[in-house]
């Protein structure tokens, strides 16, 4: 009962996306079941249409940008709370996860109005600093447990033999946190990669990140090449999982 | 370097030091934004533009209309509905993959975290072909003569909540099955030598000390419930409007920015506010008056 | 008898954590499972309390064959290492949990709750959490928890472990003392020898998943059946034993360092090969005169090591090393360097070997 319970479960949680790849080897311009050849067809038509090209390039500049600064951004504040545990680190703290609450179509609105006050709408800017603001949540959550998983003896024995602060933290905390840090950033880019709501709200036709290029086609039609791009987002997000999950750090991010 | 260094170990300066700058992107990135909006909610939206000069509370005023009453409804019903399943389901499952083996438990909990980091359009896409008329599931049903007639399965609530009760699942999954892992067995053994029956230990102790990393997650699976919007859009279509695609529609397509920050802060403050009575009365509910402290 | 355990085997994958092990305890008896960590002391008290099931054997509780019954239908009540205190109940209500998984009337659980604890003396806190308790209070509340059920069988799981040393000789007389007085067969698990000695009838030294020996404490300390037992069970000097050879009655040996040693009367080493003489510290005599025992040698004083009421001294005979344990007042006497006479009585040492 259990079992069938669990097994149902994760085939409903995987079907939209193992049908989504199903779907586009169809050798027709229709969805027919079943599926008797594989064709890449779709694939060819999806590569030769510039609108999904140019997305793809602009959503992957656009994650790995917001990635980089929120990283460093969020490193830099989480080492803050950790290492010196202020008075008002819990207000800090909810503060930084705070966009969670707020949830991306409200944060979508607000953008929106900023942005065109100060020219920033359909500019690459706006979008960085909406992008930034999203994944700093996840980002300061799994970077204070890469930090706090470092021996603070270890920053100690640093000082005591003659390193500064600041040397120390080069020399000894960010190296120990390498692995962490590469997962967290791997995980925003992913995070970044496949926000449509809040990006939806600030961007014309003319700077479309790939989920939002998706989606305007969509609401056209649906045919066999969305399927195909589909297709290639979900092997791109499937390609940083397998990365993530090497790295073995993915549970932690993710959990509140 | 000294100078820096004085500065770095000074308690009370030198976290300020480290989180500015983090403080300044999010006080520009978040709060301005947020501060931007609820102060053109509060001006008179004309032809011309936001009128500045101003001051009003028509845009709330306005939102008091039936037809915005029943949008909320609508989108506090379905939210409410896709919450309550994923409750009903959270501790099989957790507790089935807790007993798994560990490197089977990370494989599974990959799975359940996998389609979260795949954007919610293509998910979307992936419904639409699994449930539409012509889909999937009605083509499946109807090789094995369950129907002759094909389901509705989408373009209603039924087609956004079967999408979002997955698709949200694992914001409930994750937090549980991490205080399932933490929780100490020698509790449930104590429990058990203690002469309570399985069903008793898993009521007793199980669930009181896991009770509030469900409820967390819970708050976050509604929340993303009722500003969820790709998913209602394709699943629920334009009859079935919530609260997400009216603020899209009075923002993008009407360009009443008054009246849609108005609306886009009606709804987080009755997002939070259902969170918070929820919240509480979950609690009060089930663990009872006697909270550890 | 109480509990018996019948060739009782645990499985991990390929590793056997408990092998075929045996033993009865009676009723009333204070029993300890001894042995270092890894040795399956644990796990076997786990399949006694219904924890993992077991893969062969037979575990009976007054009679009833309980091997696969569900634990929470054995009637037995464990106290764990950590104690597990259901965190989110108070002290009372920890208490009572075993009462109210047994459904007695609410009257009856209160009055039996206040008695167990006013019995671990912490009637005042009844109203605390756990986490609002010191280490040796929430021990006394795991100790009335599983008290105030009246089980069959008492359960410890290395119940002091996490205590400090005055507190957790302070417990160690109280929680034998209560045991005592309410008569309760008890089943403890320890790696710590001082707490087997002090609070056990018996004891079952384990290794490797076996029992290599059961018996009273000085049984164990006095007579170790193999050399595992008597290193584990205390500092010793062990010399290595040859041509043991029969004079008259007795028998006599060479020893490692050259010394031509009398061996006790009774030998129980079984083999042949890698025959050992144990030696206690404290059976080992130093002084400047005569010493008067059955092996005498001249030895060099190498250093004295004050332990309080009493001192270790090592000395050096025939290119062998032994340690010595005297009274503080008799070692002040002994210089570094000195010529000393050291020896021991032929049956106080033990031999053993052949395994």
């Amino acid at each position: 009962m259990i079992l069938a319970l669990n097994l149902l479960m994760l085939i409903v949680v995987l079907a939209p996306v193992v049908i989504v790849v199903w779907m586009s080897f169809t050798p027709t311009a229709m969805f027919v079941l079943p599926l008797t050849q594989l064709s890449l067809r779709w694939y060819r038509e999806a590569l030769s249409y510039p609108g999904f090209v140019d997305a793809f390039a602009l959503s992957f500049e656009l994650a790995a940008l917001a990635a980089a600064i929120t990283i460093t951004l969020s490193f830099c504040a989480a080492y803050g709370l950790v290492r010196y545990r202020p008075r008002g680190q819990a207000t800090l703290r909810a503060f930084f996860t705070a966009p969670l609450l707020v949830s991306a179509v409200v944060f979508g609105v607000a953008m929106l109005q900023f942005v065109n006050r100060f020219g920033l709408y359909n500019r690459f800017a706006g979008l960085v600093l909406a992008h930034v603001v999203l994944v700093v949540p996840f980002a300061i959550r799994s970077l204070e447990v890469t930090i706090s998983a470092v021996p603070e003896e270890l920053e100690w024995a640093a000082m005591i033999l003659g390193r500064s602060r600041f040397q120390t933290l080069l020399r000894i905390t960010l190296p120990l946190c390498a692995r962490g840090l590469i997962t967290a950033f791997l995980f925003c880019f992913l995070l970044s990669f496949s926000e449509v709501t809040t990006t939806i709200f600030m961007t014309g036709p003319g700077l479309q990140t790939l989920p939002v290029r998706i989606y305007t086609y969509m609401s056209d039609r649906i045919d066999p090449t969305v399927a195909a791009v589909s297709a290639l987002v979900v092997l791109v997000s499937l390609a940083i999982l397998v990365i993530l999950n090497l790295l073995g750090g993915l549970h932690r991010p993710a959990s509140r | 370097m000294t100078g820096l260094s004085s500065v770095a170990n000074n308690r009370a300066i030198a976290p300020w030091l480290f989180s500015g700058p983090l403080l300044l992107v999010m006080g520009v990135g978040f709060i301005w934004p947020l501060v931007q909006v609820l102060a053109n909610s509060f001006h008179p939206n004309t032809p011309q533009g936001i009128d500045f000069t101003q001051w009003t509370i028509d845009n709330y005023a306005r939102l008091v209309d039936p037809f915005y009453g029943e949008i909320l409804v609508r989108t506090l019903r379905i939210s409410f509905l896709v919450t309550a399943i994923t409750a009903a389901l959270a501790y099989p499952v957790a507790l089935f993959i807790t007993r798994l083996p560990p490197r089977a438990q990370s494989l599974v909990i990959l799975a359940y975290i996998s389609p979260w980091l795949v954007n919610t359009v293509v998910k979307a896409l992936g419904w639409t072909l699994l449930l539409r008329t012509n889909g999937v599931v009605n083509t499946v049903l109807r090789q094995f003569d369950v129907i002759t007639v094909p389901l509705k399965l989408m373009i209603n609530e039924i087609g956004v909540i079967i999408a979002l009760v997955p698709g949200h699942f694992m914001f409930v999954l994750l937090p549980l099955w991490a205080a399932l892992s933490g929780l100490d067995p020698a509790l449930s053994w104590a429990a058990g030598t203690l002469g309570a029956r399985p069903s008793a230990v898993f009521w007793r102790v199980v669930v009181p000390l896991t009770l509030p990393a469900f409820i967390a997650g819970l708050v976050i699976n509604f929340i993303m419930n009722m500003t969820a919007f790709a998913i209602p859009m394709f699943l629920g279509g334009t009859r079935t409007m919530v609260a997400s695609m009216l603020a899209y529609q009075v923002n993008l397509i009407s360009l009443d920015w008054p009246l849609g920050g108005a609306l886009a802060l009606a709804l987080l403050a009755s997002t939070l506010a259902f969170v918070w009575v929820g919240q509480r009365a979950a609690l009060l509910m089930i663990a009872g008056h006697r909270l550890p402290p | 008898m109480s509990l018996e355990i019948v060739g009782l085997t645990k499985t991990f994958g390929a590793t056997r954590a408990v092998d075929g092990v045996s033993l009865s305890v009676p009723r009333g008896e204070f029993f300890t499972l001894l042995g270092p960590s890894g040795c399956g002391k644990t796990t076997l008290l786990r399949l006694v309390a219904g924890i993992y099931p077991a893969n062969t054997g037979a575990v009976r509780l007054n009679g009833r064959d309980i091997t696969h019954t569900p634990m929470h239908r054995r009637n037995l009540a464990m106290v764990f290492q950590n104690y597990a205190l259901f965190p989110h109940l108070n002290a009372f209500d920890n208490v009572a949990f075993g009462l109210r998984s047994r459904r007695l009337p609410r009257n009856e659980i209160n009055a039996r709750v206040k008695d167990a604890l006013a019995l671990v003396k912490l009637d005042a806190l009844a109203d605390r959490f756990p986490a609002q308790l010191s280490g040796g209070q929430q021990q006394r509340v795991a100790l009335a928890r599983a008290l105030v059920v009246r089980p069959d069988l008492l359960l410890f799981d290395e119940p002091l472990s996490n205590l400090d040393a005055r507190l957790r000789d302070e417990m160690r007389f109280e929680i034998r003392e209560l045991q005592r007085r309410i008569g309760i067969t008890t089943v403890l698990v320890t790696h710590d020898i001082a707490e087997a000695f002090t609070m056990s009838d018996r004891m079952a030294v384990m290794q490797a998943g076996k029992v290599v020996q059961i018996g009273r404490a000085n049984e164990i300390y006095r007579a170790p059946a193999n050399r595992f037992v008597a290193n584990f069970v205390g500092p010793i000097n062990e010399l290595a034993l040859s041509r043991i050879e029969m004079v008259g009655s007795r028998r006599r040996a060479l020893a490692a360092g050259d010394l031509s040693v009398w061996l006790p009367d009774h030998i129980n080493a079984s083999g042949r090969d890698d025959i050992s003489l144990v030696l206690r510290p404290e059976a080992l005599r130093v002084a400047t005169g005569e010493i008067g025992t059955d092996n005498c040698y001249q030895a060099e004083v190498e250093d004295v090591v004050y332990l309080g009421g009493n001192s270790e001294c090592r000395v050096r005979v025939g290119g062998i090393r032994l340690s010595a344990l005297l009274p503080s007042a008799a070692a002040a006497r002994l210089r570094r360097g000195e010529q000393v006479s050291v020896g021991w009585n032929a049956n106080d040492g033990v031999v053993i070997g052949g395994e």
